[in-house]
């Protein structure tokens, strides 16, 4: 039985300086994307958007006024249905992408989660790996040197760590994934569904590892599926839907409302079917 | 000016990332044939033995010591060639690293244009060997101004990489029209021919002349052929000017790259 790393916001970490400042602070948040600049764009199409003189079908808010912040030693919980936005917050806490308005306010290390592995170069070994992505995550040459030895240990990955990585089982590559992102002893870390992944043993380990930094007064952003962490592991949540904040509060009372609204959507969809 | 600014600290801060990709880039261009590196020393070579049968046999109208005319601007070609090639779809290719990680995404295209400066050093073994073994007489002390020339084509290359990174990200037809425009450009610079055929083309086909001439690799490819084949010092005043043009291109590049950068997560 695992329990939350915090209580409710009284009994949370000493109000310091850094717990009173919150880790996060995004107001009035807003991403926009522009349909016209949408993926594998051509020539003929901008030429075509051009002769027709239409600005190429407009623009779609993934997020829209989305105001919440995270303090140390808290963790947050995003829930939601898929294409609610989910994701695209985590990029904009992450700085992956740019807000279209509001603002979003960063104080810590931040390290992001987001997807497993993406950025592992099939043809280099772990260990080579290990050390570009430390260089993409700006983390310094000489701390993940030191760090390697940890890495490699808790991704347990044995001799493999010097063959490329494209021998690796994909569970071996999330190990190895997990294990470099949370090695660096970030303040704040955003996680994207990444807690499912590996065996049993290696989960029970990530579990571990996550709630270890949580107790080091780390804030946590997860965006996940499986509503057992979040009622288990977080001690707050967020439902969003259409890129919009449905409610906050309590993970087991979003928790409810998610299941909830879900179930009426289903109910909804299959009404006209009938 | 601001950006320009960014940019090279994000270039300098991130070096060690940029070695690494580098090395990497290396690393992998070895691993994938059976001769691995050792093509970068062939393939110049065989490319020139093609154009020596093409144009001295069957056209018949070679310069002196034709071999050696040509291999000083095969070499620096390739290397133009290879890099633009590689750096085009150096930031495209990463899509899913850009949409997980925030970093200047400015390192990939001068990772990928730096990692083609090795295949142009390799270039210099069989340039040596020919030289060496073919055409001793041509020998001279001009050679160890080749890497003067080649600076110059750095800078023009990476403005142009740079460049053609970015507008990859939005049309992909980048990649595709690349590939038969440097052919073409291959042919409308200097390099299998001389002075004498610019002279026949500006009679018949004026503005083809033209177009030859204040294209940069003019003055960059006869500055390769004077240091290299005819042993003369290069023509300097030509040569700062394709400098002063490249160095203006780069900036203005750069600063199109990181105008256009905060999208690329969203586009790609």
């Amino acid at each position: 039985m695992i329990s939350a790393p915090n209580g409710t916001d009284s009994d949370g970490p000493d109000p310091t300086d850094s717990g009173r400042l919150p880790a996060i602070d995004v107001k009035g948040l807003g991403v926009r994307y522009s349909l016209r600049l949408t993926r594998k764009n051509t020539l003929r199409n901008s030429l075509a958007q051009f002769v027709r003189r239409d600005g190429g079908g407009g623009h779609f808010w993934a997020l829209r006024d989305v105001s919440f912040t995270v303090v140390h030693g808290e963790s947050l919980a995003v829930i939601g249905p898929n294409g609610a936005g989910k994701s695209t917050l985590l990029q904009a806490l992450a700085g992956i992408i740019q807000p279209t308005e509001g603002e979003i306010g960063i104080r810590g290390r931040l390290s992001s989660l987001l997807t497993l592995g993406a950025g592992f170069d099939q043809e280099l070994s772990g260990r080579e790996n290990i050390l570009l992505a430390g260089a993409f995550l700006g983390i310094d040459d000489s701390e993940i040197q030191r760090r390697l030895e940890d890495i490699v240990a808790f991704a347990d990955i044995g001799q493999f760590i010097d063959a490329a990585i494209k021998t690796y089982s994909s569970g071996m590559r999330a190990r190895l994934g997990f294990s470099i992102a949370t090695s660096v002893d970030p303040d704040i870390l955003l996680l994207d569904e990444v807690l499912a992944t590996g065996d049993q043993v290696f989960r029970a380990k990530s579990k571990d590892r996550v709630l270890e930094l949580a107790k080091g007064a780390k804030a946590i952003v997860l965006v996940t599926h499986d509503m057992h962490w979040v009622t288990e592991f977080c001690n707050r949540a967020m439902l969003i839907e259409h890129g919009q904040v449905i409610a906050e509060g309590q993970p087991e009372e979003i928790v409810r409302l998610h299941e909830e609204r879900s179930e009426e959507t289903r109910r909804g969809a299959a009404a006209p079917a009938i | 000016m601001g950006l320009i600014r960014v940019a090279w600290s994000d270039v300098w801060s991130r070096r060690k990332l940029i070695r690494y990709l580098v090395a990497a880039d290396l690393k992998k261009k070895g691993r994938d044939t059976l001769f691995g590196n050792v093509w970068w020393i062939l393939d110049p070579l065989l490319q020139m033995v093609v154009y020596v049968v093409l144009v001295s046999i069957i056209f018949g109208r070679a310069e002196d010591d034709y071999a050696l005319f040509i291999f000083a601007a095969i070499l620096p070609w390739k290397w133009f060639s290879s890099a633009i090639g590689d750096t085009i779809t150096s930031v495209s290719g990463q899509d899913r690293l850009i949409k997980q990680v925030q970093f200047p995404k400015i390192v990939l295209p001068v990772a990928a244009i730096l990692a083609g400066i090795t295949q142009f050093a390799f270039g210099m073994v069989p340039l040596a060997a020919l030289m060496l073994l073919v055409f001793p007489d041509r020998i001279s002390a001009t050679l160890v101004l080749i890497p003067v020339v080649a600076a110059v084509q750095l800078v023009f290359t990476l403005a142009l990489g740079v460049l053609a990174a970015a507008l990859n990200v939005f049309f992909r037809d980048i990649g595709n029209l690349s590939r038969h425009a440097l052919r073409l450009w291959f042919y409308l610079s200097p390099a299998l021919y001389g002075a004498a055929v610019i002279n026949d083309v500006a009679r018949t086909h004026p503005q083809i002349a033209t177009l030859i001439t204040i294209n940069p690799f003019y003055p960059i490819l006869n500055a390769y052929r004077s240091v290299i084949y005819e042993g003369t010092t290069p023509d300097w005043i030509a040569l700062g000017g394709v400098l002063s043009v490249s160095l203006a291109f780069l900036l203005v590049a750069t600063w199109f790259f990181k105008r256009v950068e905060p999208t690329f997560a969203k586009v790609l």
